[in-house]
């Protein structure tokens, strides 16, 4: 039962930590969006709410002491297919101006 | 022969588990959990590429109707959610270390930051209402087209989104009850395991709901 085992050796502390940071990860992404960043201000939002859902991941949910390898794949597998959504959503719209 | 197949993999420890009866298959149980939550990832994922395409299309249209949002309340929402995930969370470690009471309180503050969410949710969504800014709503259909998007994209979205944390409550409600009959018990949590990491993943789509309609602009 290492999971278990892993999950409860997981203090209150660590999980409060956690919270701190996701909270000043919050305040970083408001006080971004309020100057005039242009282009970037998608780009680091972005990157903010990644890196606050890596958190959640990874200590809330606990994927980080999960050992089968499974759990490792899921979500670069998902991100990946996402990123083929992506991909084919933007170059049909960046091209179908042309033919219309 | 189940416990054969998983010894020969070398997983003794979920052999084990299987022995115990008590716990059953618990990886298996958040195996599939998992595969459910990625399916929702992927659902609200289209929604997102919808929002990013029109977006490209309608920058101006975006960045005028995104404005009009109320930062205070989506930035209080925000904090509510991640302040229930640290609750959800702790509830689950504080049951695995077999404090039962403290576990429902955490529990109980969990169902309860979810409901002050909806609150929140339901008054932004009021005062939009009030000011003619709904789905088909005249007041909105004569503006440009970009907006009249946003403003379905928002509804849509912050819908689907709230529609998951009021089940959410839910499915806490009847973990709620559970706890306190004995139920789920520090040798048998996995279905209050499972709730907690549908929880999160609430918490985890506003995370990106959050800059998308209320920042970015």
């Amino acid at each position: 039962m290492k999971p278990v085992e892993e999950i409860r050796k997981t203090r209150y502390q660590t999980y409060a930590l956690v919270w701190v940071v996701l909270i000043i990860l919050t305040g970083i992404t408001l006080s971004a969006a309020g100057r005039e960043l242009g282009g970037w201000t998608v780009l680091i939002a972005l990157v903010i709410a990644g890196t606050k859902s890596g958190l959640v991941l990874n200590y809330f949910m606990h994927l980080r002491s999960e050992r089968l390898t499974v759990f490792k794949i899921i979500i670069p597998l998902v991100l990946a297919v996402f990123l083929v959504f992506i991909l084919l959503t933007f170059s049909d719209l960046a091209f179908r101006g042309g033919v219309k | 022969m189940a416990l054969m197949i998983l010894r020969r993999f070398g997983k003794m420890d979920d052999a084990k588990e299987l022995v115990a009866g008590e716990v059953g298959d618990a990886t298996g149980a958040r195996l599939g959990m998992w595969l459910f939550i990625l399916s929702e990832l992927l659902l609200f994922g289209g929604l997102f590429i919808l929002y990013s395409a029109y977006r490209y299309k309608n920058p101006v249209d975006f960045h005028h109707a995104s404005r009009e949002l109320d930062v205070i309340l989506g930035t209080l929402n925000t904090i509510i959610l991640l302040t229930s995930s640290l609750s959800m969370v702790s509830s689950i470690s504080a049951l695995q270390r077999g404090d039962r009471k403290l576990s429902m309180v955490l529990l109980m503050t969990t169902i309860a930051l979810g409901i002050l969410f909806l609150i929140n949710k339901g008054l932004e969504w009021g005062t939009k209402i009030e000011h003619g800014i709904y789905p088909n709503a005249p007041a909105l259909l004569a503006r440009a087209k970009g907006e009249i998007l946003f403003y379905g994209l928002y509804y849509v979205m912050t819908g689907l989104h709230g529609l998951h944390v009021l089940v959410g409550v839910c499915v806490l409600l009847v973990m709620l009850l559970f706890v306190s009959k004995g139920k789920i018990r520090s040798t048998h949590f996995t279905p209050l395991e499972n709730s907690g990491l549908y929880w999160h993943l609430v918490d985890v789509i506003w995370i990106f709901l959050y800059p998308l309609f209320y920042l970015i602009s």
